[in-house]
C-alpha cells in the first residue's frame, strides 16, 4: 500500500514560493494502474519523486508498505562515463542482487551486445532508453513510477516493454504519467487528474479526459492565448515556420487536438480525423508535419483537392518533398493532372517573397486583402488554383491584390460601410493573424516598424490600410506592381467611389 | 558512525518491514561499498594505471613539494631533516584539504542517484571522504615506506601516535568536508570561498613549521588551527622528543565533535531540500 495524505509540495523561487502539490491525497494497492493526466509544469514528475522517496514533501504524509521503482525509462539514474556493464553492477550491488543472472537479463532483453562494455556516453538516446528500461526490470519492486515511457523506441520494443511491464508484472501497482493520453487509457484501470495543486480521481477514463480537456482550455468556447514573451511576434516568416514547430507540440491544447486526430485516424474515422487536424492547424498554421496528416486523412476521405492544397503547404513549409511526392502526385493524378505540370513548392530561407506559399499564406492574406471571414474561410478550389499557379509568396500576393475580391474589398471599407463591426468581438484568434501577418508582411530586420503595425492594427477592416502604410511588403516587387496598378484602375473608375 | 545510525533508521521508517540494526549496517556497508566502486571507475577509469592515481596523485605532490623543500633548504625551525618535515607536513595538507575540495558540489552530479531509495544524501558525501583518506593515507604509508628504504627516514618511534595524530586530521577533515558539501547545496558562495580559503590556511596549518619554533604569542593564536595539533602529534610520533610537539586533544577533539554534529545537521536539512532533477 502507498498512501499520500494531504501531501503539500512549495518551491522557494526567487519570486516568492509556488505551490505545486495542494494537499494531496492517494491510496495505491497491488493490481492498481492509476494514470496520472494534467499539462506540462502541472506537477505531475514532482509528484512521482515524492512517491518514490526521492524527494521530501513540504508537509504532509506518505506511507509505503511497498517497494517502489525509480521513475521508469528515466535515463539519469546511471552514470554516461561508466559502461552498461559497470551500471548494472552498480545497481546489483545496491539492491543486493546477482549480478551474472542481471547480466544475462540486460543482455537479452536491450540486444545491446558488445556496445554493454562501451561507455554510456557514447549510446544513442534509443540505445539508452533500451538500456534503462532493461535495468529498471532487474529488480522486482511492488509498485513501478513509470514516466513518459512512450517517448522512445521503435514500436517492437515498446511491444517488448509492454509485455515485460502488463504482462509479466500485471499483478503489480503502477503509477503512469504520459502525454499520450491514449497510453494512459490503454493501460491504466485508475484515472486521476492534476490540476492547480490538486488531484482528483476518476473510475473513467473518459470523465477524466473530459475535465483534462476543459483545464488546458479546449473545451471552453473562449480560447485563451497563452502569453507569449515580449510582443509575441516571430520576426519573419522563416522564424514564424521554425518557431511554431516546437511551440505548437508544446501547447497542451494543440497536443491534445492532433492526439485526438491521431485517435480517430486510427480508428479509421477519416472525416473526424480532418476535423480535429484542421481545428489543430487553425491555431498553429505553420506547423508543418500536421499538414501532411491533414492530407492523408482527407486522401482517404477521396477529397485529392483537400489533399493537394495540404500536401502543397506542407512542402512550402519545409516537410522534406520526397517524402511527400509520391502521395502529391497521386491526389493529383487522380484529379487529371500532372504534378510536373504544378511542381511543390521547397521551404528555404531566405527574402520572404521568394519563399513558397502555402494555404496558411492564402488564409493569412485573404483576411487582410479580401476581407474574408476566417469562419467561412475561401473556397478549396480557389486555394488549389492559386496553389498550383504560383511559386513564391510574392507572385500570390500580387495575384490576389489583382482579384476582383480586392478591389470590392477596399470599395467596401472606403464607403465607410464597415459591415459586421466586430467590435464586441476582439477574439485572441484575432490577436494571433494581426502577430502573424506583420511577421510576413516586414523583413526580419524592420522588427520596430513590424511592432508599430501590430499594435496599430486593430481587426481585419483596418489591418491593410495600417500593414501599407507602415510600409509593409516593401520589398515584394510583384505585389509592389499590383498595388499600383489597382490604384491605377481605381483611379480610373471613380463611378464606383462614393 | 553516527551517520550509519542515522540513515539506518531513516530508512526503516519507510521500508515494508522494519530491519534490524544489522540489517541497516549490512545495508550501509553495501552502498558504500558500490558507491566507491563506482566514484573510483568515474574518476580515474580503466585506461593507464587506472585507479592507482587514487595515491599516486597525492604522491606526485608530496615528492615535488619534498624535491622543492630541499632544493631551496627551507627554514623551518628545527633540526628535524627537511624530507621528514615535508613529508609529514603536506601528507597532512593533502589529507584536510582534499575532502572538502571533493565534497563541495558532490550532491549535484550525483542527484541521479537519490531515486535509489538506500542512497542517503550522506552516504554521497560519505563515499567520497573515505576515498580521499584513502588516498592520502597510502600516499603517506608508500613514501613512508620508500624514504626509510633508501635511509632518508629514520622509522617513526611511535607508530601508533602517527595514527593516532593521522585519524585526527581526518575526522577534523572529513567533518568539515561534509559540513561544506552539505552547505555547498544550497549556495555556490561556498565553493567560491573554499578555495582561497584552503590556500591560505596551508601556510599555517602546522604544514611549513613547527609550533615550537614560533614566538609564544604567535603560538596562542596558531594553536587555534584545528589542523596544527593533529600535524603536530604526527611529527611527534614520528620523531619523539625531538619534535618539541604542542599540541592540545581538550580543545581539537571537542572542535571535531562539534563540526562532526554540525555537518550532519546539515546534511539533514539539505536532505529534506534536495531536488532530485
Amino acid at each position: 500500500m502507498i498512501r499520500l495524505t494531504d501531501v503539500r509540495k512549495v518551491y522557494r523561487t526567487r519570486f516568492g514560493h509556488n505551490v505545486v502539490l495542494d494537499g494531496i491525497g492517494l491510496e495505491m494497492h497491488m493490481g492498481e494502474r492509476l494514470g496520472v493526466l494534467g499539462r506540462n509544469g502541472a506537477g505531475k514528475s514532482t509528484m512521482m519523486r515524492l512517491i518514490s522517496g526521492a524527494e521530501r514533501p513540504t508537509s504532509g504524509r506518505i506511507e509505503r508498505t511497498m517497494s517502489v521503482s525509480w521513475p521508469l525509462a528515466f535515463g539519469g539514474a546511471f552514470q554516461t562515463m561508466l559502461t552498461g556493464v559497470d551500471n548494472i553492477r552498480f545497481i546489483s550491488r545496491i539492491y543486493d542482487q546477482d549480478f551474472a543472472r542481471n547480466l544475462a537479463f540486460v543482455e537479452e532483453f536491450s540486444e545491446l551486445g558488445a556496445y554493454l562494455r562501451e561507455p554510456v556516453r557514447t549510446y544513442s538516446s534509443g540505445m539508452r532508453a533500451r538500456l534503462a528500461f532493461a535495468i529498471s526490470m532487474i529488480i522486482e519492486f511492488d509498485c513501478f513510477l513509470i514516466d513518459e515511457i512512450g517517448a522512445v523506441g521503435d514500436a517492437r520494443f515498446h511491444d517488448r516493454c509492454n509485455h515485460e511491464l502488463f504482462g509479466k508484472r500485471g499483478d503489480r501497482a503502477m503509477v503512469i504519467i504520459s502525454h499520450d493520453a491514449a497510453y494512459v487509457r490503454d493501460h491504466c484501470n485508475r484515472f486521476a487528474v492534476l490540476h492547480k495543486g490538486k488531484l482528483a480521481h476518476y473510475d473513467d477514463f473518459d470523465e477524466a479526459y473530459e475535465d483534462f480537456r476543459e483545464h488546458i482550455g479546449l473545451s471552453n468556447r473562449k480560447v485563451s492565448v497563452p502569453a507569449l514573451p515580449g510582443h509575441g511576434i516571430a520576426p519573419g516568416r522563416s522564424a514564424l515556420i521554425e518557431v511554431s514547430q516546437h511551440r505548437a507540440l508544446q501547447d497542451d491544447r494543440f497536443r491534445a487536438l492532433v492526439m485526438e486526430g491521431d485517435w480517430r485516424r486510427d480508428a479509421r474515422a477519416w472525416a473526424e480525423a480532418a476535423g480535429r487536424y484542421a481545428a489543430a492547424l487553425a491555431l498553429y498554421p505553420y506547423q508543418r508535419s500536421y499538414w501532411v496528416q491533414h492530407g492523408h486523412v482527407s486522401k482517404e476521405q477521396g477529397l485529392f483537392e483537400r489533399a493537394e492544397i495540404s500536401y502543397r503547404t506542407a512542402c512550402a513549409l519545409g516537410e522534406p518533398v520526397q517524402d511527400v511526392a509520391e502521395h502529391l502526385a497521386f491526389v493529383m493524378a487522380q484529379q487529371g493532372l500532372d504534378i510536373d505540370a504544378a511542381p511543390p513548392g521547397r521551404y528555404r530561407k531566405g527574402e520572404v517573397a521568394g519563399q513558397a506559399p502555402g494555404q496558411s499564406d492564402i488564409d493569412l492574406f485573404a483576411r487582410a486583402v479580401w476581407l474574408c471571414d476566417p469562419a467561412i474561410g475561401i473556397g478549396d478550389g480557389d486555394r488549389a488554383r492559386l496553389l498550383r499557379a504560383h511559386a513564391t509568396c510574392d507572385a500570390l500576393l500580387a495575384a490576389m491584390i489583382g482579384d476582383p475580391r480586392a478591389a470590392a474589398a477596399t470599395r467596401g471599407t472606403q464607403g465607410g460601410e464597415a459591415a459586421g463591426e466586430e467590435s464586441g468581438e476582439a477574439t485572441g484568434g484575432s490577436e494571433e493573424w494581426i502577430r502573424t501577418l506583420c511577421a510576413v508582411a516586414f523583413a526580419p530586420a524592420d522588427l520596430p516598424r513590424m511592432v508599430a503595425a501590430a499594435q496599430a492594427i486593430t481587426g481585419m477592416e483596418d489591418a491593410w490600410r495600417h500593414l501599407l502604410a507602415a510600409g509593409g511588403f516593401a520589398d515584394w516587387p510583384l505585389a509592389q506592381a499590383a498595388l499600383q496598378q489597382a490604384a491605377l484602375q481605381q483611379a480610373q473608375t471613380p463611378e464606383f467611389k462614393s | 558512525m553516527a551517520g550509519a545510525a542515522q540513515t539506518g533508521t531513516d530508512r526503516a521508517e519507510h521500508a515494508p518491514q522494519q530491519p534490524s540494526l544489522r540489517q541497516s549496517l549490512s545495508i550501509q556497508r553495501r552502498v558504500l561499498g558500490a558507491l566507491l566502486i563506482r566514484e573510483m571507475l568515474t574518476r580515474y577509469g580503466r585506461h593507464n594505471i587506472g585507479f592507482l592515481w587514487l595515491f599516486v596523485e597525492p604522491m606526485m605532490f608530496t615528492l615535488g613539494v619534498t624535491a622543492l623543500w630541499t632544493a631551496t633548504k627551507s627554514v623551518h625551525g628545527s633540526d628535524l631533516p627537511i624530507v621528514a618535515f615535508a613529508l609529514t607536513g603536506y601528507s597532512s595538507v593533502l589529507l584536510w584539504r582534499n575532502m572538502p575540495g571533493r565534497c563541495i558540489g558532490a550532491l549535484w552530479s550525483n542527484l541521479s542517484l537519490l531515486y535509489h531509495r538506500n542512497i542517503r544524501v550522506f552516504d554521497i558525501y560519505a563515499a567520497r571522504v573515505i576515498l580521499e583518506f584513502g588516498g592520502a593515507t597510502i600516499s603517506f604509508a608508500t613514501l613512508s615506506l620508500l624514504f626509510i628504504s633508501v635511509g632518508w627516514l629514520k622509522p617513526p618511534e611511535n607508530v601508533l601516535e602517527v595514527a593516532g595524530g593521522w585519524l585526527l586530521i581526518a575526522w577534523f577533515g572529513g567533518a568539515l568536508a561534509v559540513t561544506l558539501g552539505a552547505l555547498s547545496h544550497e549556495s555556490e558562495l561556498v565553493d567560491k570561498l573554499w578555495h582561497p580559503f584552503s590556500y591560505l590556511l596551508f601556510p599555517m596549518s602546522g604544514a611549513a613549521f613547527m609550533v615550537d619554533a614560533l614566538p609564544k604569542i604567535a603560538q596562542d593564536y596558531v594553536l587555534y588551527i584545528p589542523m596544527v595539533h593533529g600535524t603536530e602529534i604526527v611529527r611527534e610520533g614520528y620523531f619523539g622528543t625531538r619534535a618539541h610537539a604542542h599540541y592540545d586533544l581538550a580543545y581539537v577533539i571537542p572542535f571535531s565533535l562539534v563540526l562532526t554534529l554540525a555537518g550532519l545537521l546539515a546534511v539533514r536539512w539539505v536532505s529534506a531540500r534536495v531536488v532530485p532533477e
